[in-house]
């Protein structure tokens, strides 16, 4: 069968085309790097694609807002982004891409594409680079995790990852349609907070999915942790076996196929 | 004070005296002395005429230090005792003879391009370069960093045909962040610089998506008014793209940035305290996502061979960009075509103007439609501003006017040199005196809490050291990733492409300015010893190892000064040909000094920063430096020597003198080579070395960061006989030791790779680990000196930095 | 020198948090004022205030303010008067910091540039500052000096302090 064609989509500042890219390569997807310009020139177009891929970075240099600006660009440019999605075609944003998704409003799922959640600056203050512990949400439908454990490890690497809702009952509603796709938990699966929750986001969420489970934008960078001598602890013996990231990679290019 | 309103067309200098000529230099900040200026003044003699401002500027900023290094490469005078002699180039006759010493095939180019060159294998090549940008951080620490960090990376991208910077390295020297001294008006308090810088690092280098993995920070108050920024870059590109040239006729291509008053020296510096030491370039902020679009169009014009050359915009701007590119051929630049920030520039301005972020490319006329859709896709700017011509001449003009009209010969070889004075006399005594005697295990927990040992995680944290991916030995390392690593090692598959290929490479940097206020020559030997050992530690292969020197010195103009400079640059020598490592590119900051609150000179410690890079054979060999399980063997690799001159051990007593280390290359890389080689064989558990606060340092670091203990016995350590005193072999910095973790079923096969004899003596079983987190030392009577907790000595390493920063 | 027909117009945006969210700029910021002696400052929270210039009304800029400068969620917007009231009680501080005009300021042109983007007429200038609004009984003198300490270089910025509103 022929190699599904995925999109990562470029923007000045995007800056983990590349290992993205890669991991689609492994797992037998055909990505292609397209700079958002080349969109709205009308040179390349989002629906020829199987696979959308946003990949992390400061797009704009977070100017304004993480991922403000290519959010923006996003609800001009590609405006059929939500035909996408409705098509069940898989879709993930990193990091950056997780931010300008929410900003887009595709995530959380809203009928009108208004955006109900937001990024604000870690509670720390600072920029965090550090692997996390991560459960995820066994009821959800999200493609992206079939096959996978329940407790993963990936890296983040933000400084503004602290998802918040715009009203607290929204909460309720993302328990309710499954739109929770991973927290950050402690090494055997509490919610607790600084350093095991690097960004103070609320109920220690890391990631979002929509009720379809085809959109998946996640803060921690799956793309980073595709070999598992990426794994901080590979040296020592006690690491788990397998590389997860590239798993997510797999699920995608597969439910493509 | 602002740029003068309206520069005259011709500056008069001929009639001037050298008073007066120096006073013109001070107003302006011109770095020329006075027999720089008698060249100039003769020059235009023969011209018959008057140079113009943008001439003098032009000539001024060719032969600063910063670009042709003068006292690197003029002649000195150096008395030591009763001896006399003339070093006629010191560049020439230490750190470029070693490297052409020890002839390796594998240097691709060195001391020619923006950076060194290396081969990676047989399709790739890695640039390496590390600058320093310690001026600017000092008035401006956050843009200072940034830009320096802008400055580096862009020297990688434009060595070459341009490479990908896949990995960012910075060391900083600073003032205790707690220092509770005077200081003078203006100048920024230590903490203030450190936070500054990091996040200047940190901003800059996240944003451009290059890992900041390495580096250091060594704290001593007297780099409070001269805090040290250290930036360095390793950037990797196909050995196809490692030659480049000009020829006549190419197009000068500015891409980037646009030129702006921003960038002028002079215009944002008449309130900085800097003494006579003229700032030789301006504060800046950077614009990081501008120079990632730089990036991204260069390297996708590179594939398609559009551009014959490449350089970067620094200091001197297009000056001394175009001037570089055009040496040979000859250029002609009309200014009118540079795109601006603001439309009111004269050309003076904007051909020296260093604004950031800017490039110039050399591109073959027929491939300038096809590099204009590159950079357009990019949203990047670009401008034809010239043509190189075949006339061996510097040609400028802006609309009608002419700029600059300058023989390249006279500019580039017209620099007059100047005899330099240099006094060195070795240290009178060696002992050691001074100081309170405390016992072991108040040392040792004053060791680990040391800013200059504790943890520096809160700086790590900061830097997206994994972007890229390729990170797979990272610089904090242990059960709880949080220990201190020695090095870093990079894979870089996500540049090449090739997730088969598991070959990596590693950096690491060697650098202790006290060892230098004992002897600089010693100090350059263990500078090149530690970043040699680092990299071992890792995995990397110590034989091909290549070295960046950076000096960062007071004033040359003090003869004291200059001799301390020349003994570390023949340390360098030595070192390079002793440890068979070439240099393959360096820079040097002088006039690292400043007037104090009290008005007297407070000139840095003379500083060497060694820089090491060395290919992994196979990144999944490498290790990492936290123990890995209990029962298994110690190996101490090196001997033991009473050498605390300069030591960590000696600054906590407060007492001073003492043997500085000497490092002895040959036995060190014997040591190393081996040590390699087993652990390729993947017969090494862990590996760390021994620096400052020697073996009980070592020790503690691993145990805590594998969550394991030790046994040590002091009488088991290769050592000189004469020792002792369980302190000096607990704490002696001699270098070229590690500390190795081996399966007890390995040991026979570990110790074989170490030979016989001699050689074998080096490495000795000095203990074990054990399951309880504790470090446990018998002395060499078979009496307990130490027996500490890990967990607390864990916990006081953790708590400096951020208690310090509160 | 080109000489426009109409004079430039120049709005001031201010976003902030708002008051629901814990701002962990306002606290480090916080921190460091009080390192430098000012305990009696209580609160800080940081906001951005962006001026723009150049031939776009104040609808649009409320447009551009809305959908660009401003995020729907965390944020709330509002034009700044010019020159502020006066006020006596020295307990809510205003310090506003401003690159100079010679320094680049990289936020300023994204934002110029996004705006064009949305359809609008491009700014000749758009510049971003950082504002701290402190809550707390402090000397204009004793402030003045804590900022060029901690959070403006007097080398590229330009630092207003001023007596504010709560």
């Amino acid at each position: 069968m022929k190699n599904p064609k995925v999109l990562i989509l470029r923007a000045a500042g995007t800056n983990c085309e590349l290992e993205t890219a890669g991991a689609f390569r492994a797992v037998g997807g055909a990505p292609e790097l397209v700079h958002i310009a080349e969109i709205k020139a009308g040179k390349k177009k989002l629906m020829d694609y199987a696979v959308l891929a946003i990949p992390g970075g400061f797009s704009y240099g977070d100017d304004v807002g993480a991922g403000k600006v290519l959010a923006n660009q996003i609800r001009h440019t590609l405006t059929d982004l939500r035909q996408f999605v409705r098509l069940g075609r898989p879709v993930i944003g990193i990091c950056n891409g997780f931010q300008a998704l929410v900003k887009a409003g595709i995530l959380p799922h809203s009928n009108a594409c208004d955006q109900t959640a937001s990024f604000t600056f870690n509670d720390s203050g600072k920029f965090e680079a550090r692997w996390t512990h991560l459960r995820l949400n066994t009821q959800s439908s999200c493609l992206f995790f079939k096959g996978l454990p329940e407790m993963i490890e990936l890296p983040v690497a933000h400084g503004e990852g602290k998802l918040v809702l715009k009203s607290p009952r929204q909460l309720e509603d993302l328990k309710k349609n499954k739109s929770i796709a991973l927290q950050y938990v402690t090494e055997d699966g509490k919610l607790m907070g600084y350093p095991h929750n690097p960004n103070g986001s609320i109920f220690n969420i890391a990631g979002l999915t929509n009720p379809e489970g085809n959109v998946l934008g996640l803060m921690p960078h799956p793309e980073r942790f595709v070999e598992i001598h990426q794994h901080p602890n590979w040296t020592r013996q006690t690491y788990r076996k397998q590389a997860v990231g590239l798993e997510m990679f797999k699920n995608a290019v597969a439910h493509a196929r | 004070m602002s740029a003068p309103a309206a520069a005259p067309a011709a500056f008069g200098v001929l009639d001037k005296s050298p008073k007066e000529l120096r006073a013109l230099g001070d107003a302006r900040h011109l770095s020329l002395n006075d027999a720089e200026w008698a060249a100039v003044q003769a020059h235009f003699k023969g011209l018959k005429r008057e140079p113009t401002l943008a001439e003098v500027e032009t000539i001024a900023q060719t032969w600063s230090e910063h670009c042709k290094h003068k006292t690197f490469t003029s002649p000195i005078r150096l008395t030591e005792g009763k001896k006399t002699r003339v070093i006629k180039n010191l560049f020439e006759e230490t750190i470029v003879a070693a490297t052409a010493a020890v002839k390796k095939s594998w240097c691709l180019s060195v001391f020619e391009d923006n950076a060194g060159v290396v081969a990676f294998g047989k399709k790739w090549a890695l640039a390496f370069k590390a600058e320093t940008h310690n001026h600017p951080s000092a008035l401006e620490p956050y843009g200072g960093a940034e830009t320096g960090v802008g400055g580096v990376v862009r020297d990688v991208l434009g060595c070459g045909l341009g490479a990908k910077p896949v990995l960012n390295t910075d060391v900083f020297c600073f003032g205790r962040p707690d220092y509770a001294g005077p200081l003078p008006e203006g100048a920024h308090h230590p903490s203030r610089t450190l936070r500054g810088v990091v996040a200047g690092v940190r901003d800059y280098g996240n944003r451009m998506g290059i890992p900041t993995a390495g580096g250091g920070i060594w704290f001593d108050d007297d780099y409070r008014l001269n805090p040290l920024v250290f930036v360095g870059t390793v950037g990797i590109m196909p050995q196809w793209a490692v030659a480049k040239d000009v020829k006549a006729g190419d197009l000068i291509v500015a891409v980037g940035g646009r030129t702006g008053r921003d960038g002028l020296h002079g215009a944002t510096f008449s309130s900085a305290n800097l003494g006579a030491d003229a700032p030789s370039s301006a504060v800046q902020i950077g614009h990081a996502i501008n120079e990632k679009r730089v990036l991204d169009a260069i390297l996708r014009a590179r594939d398609k061979k559009l551009y014959r050359s490449v350089t970067d915009c620094g200091a001197g701007g297009f000056s001394s960009a175009v001037g570089e590119l055009g040496a040979t051929c000859g250029a002609r630049v009309r200014l009118e075509a540079a795109p601006l920030k603001a439309a009111d520039l004269q050309g003076w301005e904007i051909w020296l103007s260093e604004s950031q972020e800017r490039m110039v490319l050399a591109v073959p006329p027929k491939n300038l439609k096809a590099l204009e859709a590159v950079f357009a896709a990019e949203g990047c700017e670009l401008a034809v501003i010239g043509e190189f011509t075949g006339a061996g001449r510097l040609e400028v003009t802006h609309r009608d006017e002419s700029v600059v009209q300058l023989d390249m010969k006279f500019l580039h070889k017209g620099l007059p040199r100047v005899e330099r004075a240099a006094t060195w006399s070795a240290p009178v005594s060696s002992k050691a005196s001074g100081g309170v005697e405390k016992k072991a295990p108040l040392v040792l927990r004053e060791m680990v809490a040391h800013l200059n040992v504790c943890s520096r995680e809160w700086v790590i944290r900061q830097y997206d050291h994994e972007v890229q991916g390729g990170t797979v030995i990272k610089p904090l390392q242990g059960v709880r990733h949080d220990g201190p690593g020695d090095a870093c090692v990079i894979w870089p598959y996500a540049a090449t492409g090739d997730m088969q290929d598991y070959a990596g490479f590693s950096v690491a940097h060697g650098l202790n300015p006290d060892y230098g206020r004992l002897d600089p020559y010693w100090m350059a030997l263990a500078c090149v010893d530690e970043a040699l050992r680092n990299l071992t530690c890792v995995g990397a292969d110590p034989a091909r190892a290549a070295l960046l020197d950076n000096f960062c010195w007071a004033s040359p103009e003090d003869p004291k000064q200059l001799g301390a400079l020349v003994r570390a640059a023949e340390g360098c020598r030595d070192a390079g040909k002793g440890y068979l490592a070439p240099f393959i590119s360096g820079k040097d900051s002088l006039y690292n000094q400043s007037k104090d609150e009290k008005g007297r000179a407070l000139p840095i410690p003379g500083t060497l920063l060694i820089s090491a890079l060395a290919p992994v054979p196979d990144v999944r060999k490498a290790v990492t430096m936290d123990f890995k399980g209990p029962g298994n063997a110690l190996y101490l690799i090196g001997r033991t020597n009473d050498e605390l001159g300069g030591s960590l051990y000696h600054r906590i007593l407060g007492r001073s003198g003492g043997e500085v280390p000497k490092a002895n290359p040959a036995c060190a890389l014997d040591g190393f080579k081996a040590l390699h080689a087993a652990i390729n064989r993947g017969l090494v558990l862990a590996a760390h070395d021994l620096s400052e606060g020697g073996l009980a340092v070592t020790a503690a670091e691993m145990g805590f960061s594998g969550e394991f203990g030790a046994r040590l016995d002091l009488d088991e350590l290769a050592r000189d006989p004469r020792i002792y005193s369980n302190e000096t072999l607990l704490f002696s910095e001699s270098p070229s030791r590690i500390l190795v973790e081996v399966k007890p079923e390995d040991e026979g096969a570990f110790l074989r790779h170490f030979g016989k004899g001699a050689k074998a003596a080096c490495v000795r079983r000095v203990g074990q680990t054990t399951a309880n987190p504790i470090l446990k030392v018998v002395g060499l009577d078979g009496s307990t000196v130490l027996e500490e907790s890990l967990r607390e000595l864990k916990e006081a390493w953790q708590k400096t930095l951020p208690a310090v920063l509160k | 020198m080109s000489v426009r027909p109409m004079p430039v117009a120049s709005h001031l945006i201010e976003v902030r948090l708002r008051p629901e969210f814990a701002d962990a700029e306002g606290a480090a910021a916080l921190q460091l004022l009080q390192a430098q002696g000012l305990t009696s400052i209580k609160e800080a929270r940081v906001s951005r205030l962006y001026r723009i210039q150049g031939p776009i009304t104040a609808n649009q800029v409320q447009q551009a303010a809305k959908d660009l400068l401003c995020d729907p969620v965390t944020q709330e917007h509002r034009v700044v008067a010019p020159v502020p009231a006066p006020l006596n009680g020295m307990n809510f501080w205003r310090v506003e910091v401003w690159l100079k005009p010679t320094v680049t300021d990289p936020v300023g042109e994204t934002v110029r540039t996004a705006i064009a983007d949305m359809g609008l007429p491009r700014p000749d200038s758009a510049r971003c500052a950082f504002v701290y609004r402190l809550a707390g009984r402090a000397g204009k003198p004793a402030l003045e000096k804590a900022v060029t300490r901690c959070l403006a270089n007097p080398l590229i910025h330009d630092a207003v302090v001023s007596e504010a509103h709560p």
